[in-house]
């Protein structure tokens, strides 16, 4: 099967990479202030907090809670072809908010499951997603991670 | 409640489908129904500030542009301004502080909107880039209205606030609009409609977001003093601003059931005029979609926390109703030409309180309110309008 295609590609640069090439390695990463531990998310070369530029990257766990959704039937022309598709918001437990997708069925979801990472195969760049936690003593971002 | 500044002109083109007209024709037309309305020439204006057209519009320095096709040297200022969609309450912020600085005597905040010779999934690509971040999030096919699902979808999980209620929010607007000649969605239409229309963001349906429209509207500020002298008017007593920081998905957890910004700036705006929310004889508010109306009426102190949609239901909302919210139609019924809209919730309130607003007159109408907001209400800009005749 051809590798998809994203239809918005995000731009990377230099400072990003580390984002974007985690993502390829089965890691969700962003940057941590080093001066007062504010941890950020899109991962940026200063602490949106005290304004440090002095930031190193970390790795998320990955696991959070499904605080909203959001099923998208109209869509921008160059996403017509995914839809419909479900939007997320999940608080990662490390406390950052991220929008991403979550991939299960519409009537599997409810506000405040837990849910846990998986990475979408796509060119130029992979994706980050969300599923609900299939069994939480279990379950990895590994064993989730869809073909 | 003295006055900073009052409207002593308003005009406006039917909100709709402008398609075998310019830009600058429709402003022209509407900013001289302002003019002829407030009893004054265009010698008499020294500011203009108009809401900067949508990228669509061929002309650029529309401003300097208008000035020139209207022959209008101005004295004190011009310029055109942006802020999402508050444009157009910026455009008329900006005019009242002209002349309330005593900068100006008369300003115009002014604007077209033009947008409907673009197809849907086309402006959409365009919007959506001003949706979050355009690496990080517009990738997932983040939509602008999306954000304001994610509001419904929590609020209804919190609050237990069930389909129908959500859905008296269109219905009501779409009474209102009925009595309005401005306004571009004007067919009845009842809760099933809106429970059956077609799934845009669910929770949210095609009869809970806004159409595309075109639009344009002028509205004349003048000095207190110079407007008592021209007769009827209506005063500008307070504003309140807001922004929190936030560009619509914040990185850091946040309450989606509440608008804080609105929350803040709405009491700034009763705290200059000297009232509380109860005060308000209505509310004509930038509301894109019925979870937003809902979700701001309890920030700006209408309802309690919760119950906006049950007292939507019960009628509290609407005309004849406690506290009548988008007498218009609001957005998904007037229609909702963004750069515009913010100067359409004004002319409404203008009609209200001068009493000329028809079969949709909020009966003893003394005290407004209209507010602008830009992302998921993360700025709210509130301005109080009053009838002097009403205060003591």
């Amino acid at each position: 099967m051809p590798t998809e295609q994203l239809a918005y590609p995000p731009r990377m640069t230099e400072f990003t990479a580390p984002f974007w090439d985690g993502l390829r390695e089965g890691r969700l990463s962003t940057t941590q202030c080093t001066s007062c531990a504010e941890i950020s998310f899109p991962p940026k070369p200063l602490c949106p907090g005290c304004w440090s530029s002095d930031v190193t990257w970390i790795d998320l766990r990955g696991t959070g809670t499904l605080r909203s959704y959001t099923e998208v039937s109209a869509a921008p022309s160059m996403f017509a072809h995914e839809v419909p598709y479900t939007l997320c918001l999940v608080d990662l437990d490390e406390g950052v908010r991220c929008l991403s997708r979550v991939r299960n069925a519409w009537d599997e979801l409810v506000p405040d499951a837990r849910v846990e990472v998986v990475f979408r195969e796509a060119e130029p760049a992979y994706l980050f997603e969300f599923v609900l936690f299939a069994d939480p003593s279990t379950s990895t971002s590994e064993e989730q991670e869809l073909p | 409640m003295e006055p900073v500044a009052s409207v002593v002109g308003i005009g406006a083109l039917p909100v709709g489908k402008y398609v075998d007209v310019l830009e600058h024709e429709m402003l022209a037309q509407a900013l001289v129904q302002a003019v002829t309305d407030a009893g004054l020439s265009k010698e008499d204006i020294d500011a203009l500030v108009f809401a900067l057209p949508r990228p669509y519009c061929e002309q650029r320095y529309f401003g300097t542009f208008m000035a020139g096709y209207l022959d209008m040297p101005v004295d004190d200022i011009l310029l055109e301004v942006l802020g999402n969609g508050m444009t157009g309450g910026l455009a008329f912020d900006l005019a009242v502080d002209r002349v309330a600085s005593g900068k100006a005597k008369v300003a115009v905040a002014l604007g077209v909107n033009r947008e409907m010779h673009v197809p849907t999934g086309e402006h959409m690509h365009l919007s959506m880039r001003a949706v979050g971040d355009v690496d990080f999030h517009v990738p997932f096919g983040v939509t602008p209205i999306a954000w304001y699902a994610l509001n419904a979808t929590r609020y209804m999980h919190e609050y237990g606030l069930t389909r129908e209620q959500l859905a008296s929010i269109p219905v009501k607007n779409r009474r209102h609009a009925m009595l309005n000649p401005l306004a571009q969605m004007r067919k009845e239409i009842s809760i099933q409609d809106v429970l059956d229309a077609r799934q845009i963001v669910r929770p949210l349906g095609l009869l809970d977001v806004p159409p595309r429209s075109d639009g344009a509207v002028a509205i004349v500020v003048a000095r207190p003093d110079i407007a008592r002298s021209l007769g009827r008017h209506v005063d500008v007593v307070s504003r309140g601003f807001y922004h929190e920081g936030i560009h619509q998905v914040s990185s850091r957890p946040t309450d989606l059931t509440t608008f804080e910004s609105a929350r803040i700036a709405s009491g700034k705006a009763y705290e200059g005029a000297g009232i509380t929310a109860s005060d308000l004889d209505f509310a004509e508010v930038y509301a894109p979609c019925s979870i937003v109306e809902l979700i701001l009426t309890e920030s700006i102190g209408l309802f309690p926390r919760g119950t906006g949609g049950e007292a939507a239901a019960a009628g509290e909302s609407s005309i004849g109703g406690r506290v009548p919210v988008s007498p218009s139609g609001g957005l998904a019924s007037r229609g909702h030409p963004p750069h515009v809209t913010p100067l359409y919730n004004v002319y409404e309130a203008v009609e209200q309180l001068r009493g000329e607003a028809g079969d949709r007159q909020v009966v003893g109408a003394g005290i407004g309110a209209v507010t602008a907001e830009l992302g998921d209400y993360n700025a709210t800009l509130m301005h109080i309008l009053s009838r002097p005749e009403n205060r003591a």
